[in-house]
């Protein structure tokens, strides 16, 4: 490998992984922290208790259901959704929203007298957020604005990910399994750095590019319009457009009923399991209707679907039915899955959430090397200044950043995931309140860091972070209101999982927190990781001893 | 492979530049290709195409020795990509 990949190749790559890194490294910290947890995100929306089902009816009634609504509802004819729930799938509620954007979620069952029972459905406020946080990173801006940028900082991932990979290519096999724990810190970090980014590579590679695509697809498609199509994409992709295969007519007509619908989905395609049905344009000639469901069997985006029409019960479109898909939408479904994770079932999920931790790893000792790089050691620059050798400025508002950044995410997300659960119920839109709790931890930790420096904050933020964390399952208590025995019994599976996970973490941030106290006291001196460390906000001393100088020199 | 430069304007914009230019000719060629672009989802599959080879040439460009050697090697890269997809599109059409 040595003979490919000259000394030069490795001196010009280290500089592209570098620079790349250190300015996608922060970003990419939230989003994998994020991410991580948007695995879980139908188990957490459970946990909070947002994601849990309105009362629903029996299926048979469905019928009904979607008359009644429709007639004293007329803001529902255009789009509504018949959720199927029950372990049996064989109970459904109604739901639709008012406005595209902001919109008001509304929920419909039957009362036993057969009139509706309208309702506002609370919005999900703590998913809704990890998504958010995970798509853009927190950025202000907006979803739009976000995503953009986390497309641009995921192209610099993939570079850095290639050029990585050069610079590692000469000492392949020598160094990987080797932790040379004895050996320096930085050789230290540098191993483990590289085990977990080549033992990662495909999933790294397979996220990064699905994110670049996620991100900047907007534009890619402006460009091979004009490059590629000569302006006629927009036909081309209506023309396979599942959603325009019904045209609309608005004539009345009668529709069948859902249960003759379902099992008609069922005949065409068996391992499909139907999840809702969203209908367009109902009572009218020109009705079309999507059939949602899973099929574990196939990698799929996040849900598969087929196009029919209410009325006649013809399928109109399979494009995105698992199993019945043409060859480029199976392509394009394989790679929404890798990024979501949406195949192989629980232990993929697991797999994905532990990968996605891992991740962040790979970016916080990505940011140490650089610090540990251009770190000023006590033995090698004595220039007579005294016991203690100050460390660049970079490099101390690095680490900082890398501190505040980092644990200002793990915090703000845990609060905001707590208030989430406390808060249901209670408010409507909960979803302003824990933009705050995350705004107010995260910035809040970044300042802290910035003002009084790594070595300072670091011990202090894993502390308030632990505490953020350990909210999750208090807020379970504290919700409770059961006697403790019964707890378990009552809560889901997914909804222990959800406690457990998360004290787990806020013990492993304590530990972390007595390490980082235990280093800043007893560490080296000359490190940014050491209590006598000058805040961030200070120019270099040497600047100011340079100046003294000058002074003197007069 | 003495006197490799570094050049990272050199090299970068011509990633920048002719790495997009042949990942979008190149995309093009895929969409002409074969049964042609009309066929069911085949836009979202060449759109798909345009990042990985954009970014494998942004990722090995800082592999040519110099600025100048990979605008001409992509250069002449993307003038047969672009020739090929003017052809294609004649042919198809």
């Amino acid at each position: 490998m040595s003979r490919i990949v000259s000394s030069e190749v490795v001196r010009i790559y280290k500089g592209v992984h570098t620079w790349t890194g250190v300015i996608a490294g922060l970003a990419l910290f939230i989003a994998f922290y994020a991410g991580a947890i948007t695995v879980f995100e139908g188990p957490l929306s459970r946990w909070t208790a947002e994601g849990e089902p309105p009362q629903s009816i029996p299926i048979d009634r469905a019928e009904r259901l979607i008359e009644r609504v429709l007639a004293e509802r007329p803001d529902a004819q255009a789009e509504f959704r018949l959720h199927l729930t029950g372990p049996e799938r064989d109970r459904v509620y109604l739901a639709w929203q008012e406005g595209r954007k902001a919109a008001t979620q509304w929920t419909a069952i039957l009362d036993a007298e057969g009139a509706p029972v309208v309702a506002e459905r609370p919005t999900k406020g703590a998913a809704d957020l990890v998504d958010h946080v995970h798509r853009t990173a927190a950025l202000p801006g907006g979803l739009e604005f976000g995503t953009t940028v986390m497309g641009l900082v995921s192209a610099l991932y993939v570079i850095a990910l290639v050029s990585g990979l050069i610079v590692w290519l000469p000492s392949a096999g020598k160094d990987l399994l080797a932790l040379r724990l004895g050996r320096g810190v930085k050789r230290k970090w540098l191993d483990a750095h590289n085990l977990v980014g080549i033992a990662s590579l495909p999933f790294h590679l397979a996220i990064a590019l699905t994110a670049v695509v996620f991100g900047l697809h907007d534009s890619i498609y402006a460009g091979l319009d004009r490059i590629v199509y000569q302006g006629q994409m927009r036909p081309l992709m209506q023309a396979s457009n599942p959603f325009a295969v019904a045209k609309p007519d608005a004539r009345p007509a009668a529709m069948l009923p859902p249960s003759e619908l379902i099992e008609r989905v069922r005949t065409l395609e068996p391992g499909l399991r139907p999840l809702k049905l969203q209908y367009r344009r109902a009572g009218t000639r020109g009705a079309s209707l999507v059939v949602w469901g899973e099929d574990r069997r196939h990698l799929v985006r996040l849900m598969g679907f087929t196009v029919m029409s209410p009325v006649s019960g013809e399928i109109l479109d399979t494009q995105y039915l698992p199993g019945h898909q043409g060859l480029w939408s199976r392509i394009v479904s394989v790679f929404f899955a890798l990024h979501f994770g949406t195949f192989g079932g629980e232990p993929v999920r697991w797999g994905y959430f532990v990968l996605g931790l891992a991740g962040t790893f790979l970016f916080y000792s990505g940011n140490l090397l650089w610090i540990e790089s251009r770190r000023r050691s006590l033995a090698r620059a004595r220039d007579g200044s005294g016991e203690h050798i100050a460390q660049r400025r970079d490099t101390r508002i690095m680490a900082a950043l890398t501190v505040g950044v980092g644990l200002g995410c793990i915090g703000g997300l845990s609060l905001a995931i707590a208030l989430g659960k406390l808060l249901h119920g209670q408010v409507t839109h909960p979803g302003p309140w824990l933009w705050l709790g995350y705004y107010a931890l995260f910035l809040g930790s970044v300042i802290w860091a910035l003002r009084l420096g790594a070595a300072r904050a670091a011990a202090p933020l894993l502390l308030v972070s632990a505490m953020a964390t350990l909210c999750i399952p208090l807020a379970s208590l504290l919700i409770a209101q059961v006697p403790l025995s019964q707890l378990f019994v009552r809560s889901g599976d997914a909804v222990v999982a959800v406690d457990a996970v998360a004290l787990c973490a806020a013990l492993g941030l304590l530990w972390m927190a007595w390490l980082a106290r235990r280093r800043a006291r007893k560490g080296a001196t000359d490190s940014v990781w050491s209590l006598s460390e000058p805040s961030p906000l200070q120019p270099n001393p040497t600047a100011i001893h340079q100046h003294r100088e000058s002074i003197h020199g007069q | 492979m003495a006197g490799m430069q570094r050049d990272w304007i050199g090299k970068t914009s011509a990633g920048l530049v002719l790495g997009l230019g042949l990942a979008f000719a190149l995309a093009g060629l895929a969409a002409w290709c074969g049964e042609g672009p009309g066929a069911p989802n085949k836009t979202q599959f060449v759109m798909w195409l345009v990042a990985p080879i954009w970014l494998g040439v942004q990722s090995l460009v800082y592999l040519f020795r110099s600025g100048a050697r990979a605008w001409i090697w992509l250069g002449t890269a993307n003038l047969l990509a672009f020739s090929g997809l003017v052809l294609c599109r004649h042919l198809a059409g």
